[in-house]
């Protein structure tokens, strides 16, 4: 079941120079139990895709649809995990875990239950009258995530969400968050991650979306058919990040596209 | 540490450090407060630049999520350093320490920056060992109910901010009595 389509969205923003704009004909799905990752090059506007998947933003042209109608609103079936965590500061976890459960006037036993469910299924037990201060940045993130996850999004979005944290750090976030998608029992339906980091979306993804410089298309959806955990080193992964690595390096040529009319890359 | 012992997974469980740390693009100092606290607590062996996981460590990182916690509780429990707080809130009023008193018990076995302190008390809120109140800069005693509720509950394996180790004196001293680390294991899970 397809739970967003984007379908031809153009987006472009006005300035002092005349209109920019950032991409072009952007058109793919998102399914049921899809774990989709964007990457392309800096600048070609995968955090800004996010924000109109969600509906933070609107397109120039096209639309993004969720189950088939069109967002045009911030939609509360999607929940985003930040790079830098965005956690209030003055909140403590529980709060903070809580904060997105408020807004959708849950009432407050219900609200301290999913909280606790929430704080533990992430690891965040014993934490939960911390402030975020007091936390490293993987457990910042892991609140985040608890964050996302509290409001049983249907769509988890994620932009660069281990980018702020050091390799170590993110290679544990990196596995747990798989341990999450793979538990049957907890959301979401689908995740769409965007990474600038591409064995990090070979990793983690079924499909990667790969985007070209601005203004940006898509210049391919590459599948990745390994079962996971995935090995880093094996020659189908190495196959696979080059593959995806020339495809943004070289920039110019779909690999899906018909070659007629297209200079070669 | 837990970011380390992932890596150490994807590479089958045994590997050159400077392999290692080469694979995330990192420098070998930067991984080696990571394996440091992975060998204190008995998940890692490391031997001639080669670091393996052990019985113990290749069993925390094939666990779920809830698994790792309990794991990692036994381990800081049976060191020096947490033993020493865990004893002390039993016996404090009202089973509560000031963070002076804190202070004075991680002085023991490390020097108390700031940073390591809060290491600390972030590993010992991880596993369970203890609580820690911001406001009134107070660490707690887990209560019993509290403990039952949480000890069981599944947590991921929060990388304990890699900062100082948690128990480093008595590094070596740390190393549990002779019993075999998997038999109280299983003795420990509950």
């Amino acid at each position: 079941m397809t739970l967003i389509g984007i379908q031809h969205v153009d987006k472009s923003f006005p300035s002092r120079h005349g209109t920019i704009t950032i991409m072009q004909d952007i058109s793919f799905d998102v399914k049921d139990a899809d774990f989709l990752a964007i990457v392309g090059p800096s600048g070609c506007g995968k955090s800004t895709l996010l924000r109109l998947i969600q509906g933070l933003d609107r397109p120039t042209a096209g639309r993004v649809e969720f189950r088939g109608k069109p967002v045009d609103r911030v939609c509360a079936q999607m929940a985003m995990v930040f790079q830098s965590f965005a956690l209030y500061p003055w909140l403590t976890v529980a709060q903070n875990v809580a904060f997105g459960l408020e807004a959708l006037d849950w009432p407050a036993d219900r609200i301290a239950t999913q909280v606790e469910r929430y704080v533990s299924v992430t690891g965040l037990d014993g934490f939960q009258e911390a402030y975020p201060r007091e936390l490293s940045g993987g457990m910042r993130q892991r609140v985040g995530l608890a964050r996302a996850l509290a409001v049983e999004p249907a769509v988890l979005l994620m932009d660069e969400p281990f980018s702020a944290l050091d390799a170590l750090t993110a290679e544990s976030l990196r596995e747990e968050i798989l341990q999450l998608w793979t538990d049957p029992q907890l959301p979401p339906e689908a995740v769409v991650l965007v990474t600038h980091n591409i064995e990090e979306a070979i990793q983690l993804a079924d499909r990667v979306i790969v985007m070209s410089r601005r203004p940006s298309h898509v210049l391919a959806e590459v599948a990745i058919d390994l079962p996971r955990p995935r090995d880093r080193k094996s020659p189908a992964f190495y196959e696979l990040t080059d593959r995806v690595y020339s495809l943004i390096t070289e920039g110019g040529t779909p690999m899906s596209a018909p070659p007629e009319g297209k200079p070669a890359a | 540490m837990l970011g380390l012992l992932v890596l150490l997974d994807s590479h089958h469980g045994s590997e050159d450090v400077a392999l290692l740390a080469d694979d995330l693009d990192l420098e070998i100092d930067e991984i080696f407060p990571a394996l440091e606290y992975a060998e204190i607590l008995q998940f890692v062996k490391v031997s001639d630049g080669r670091a393996t996981f052990t019985d113990l460590g290749k069993r925390l990182v094939a666990g779920t999520i809830r698994s790792r916690k309990a794991i990692l509780r036994e381990q800081l429990r049976r060191t020096t350093l947490f033993k020493t707080l865990v004893r002390a809130l039993e016996g404090a009023p009202e089973h509560q320490l000031s963070d002076h008193d804190l202070g004075q018990i991680v002085s023991l076995t490390t020097t108390p920056s700031e940073e390591a302190v809060q290491n600390i008390i972030n590993w010992g809120r991880y596993a369970d060992l203890f609580r820690y109140d911001a406001d009134s800069h107070r660490l707690l005693a887990v209560r019993t109910p509290a403990a039952a509720k949480t000890g069981g509950g599944k947590a991921p394996p929060p990388s304990p901010p890699a900062g100082a180790p948690p128990p480093s004196s008595g590094k070596r001293a740390a190393s549990p009595p002779a019993e075999n680390p998997a038999a109280k294991m299983a003795r420990a899970s509950a």
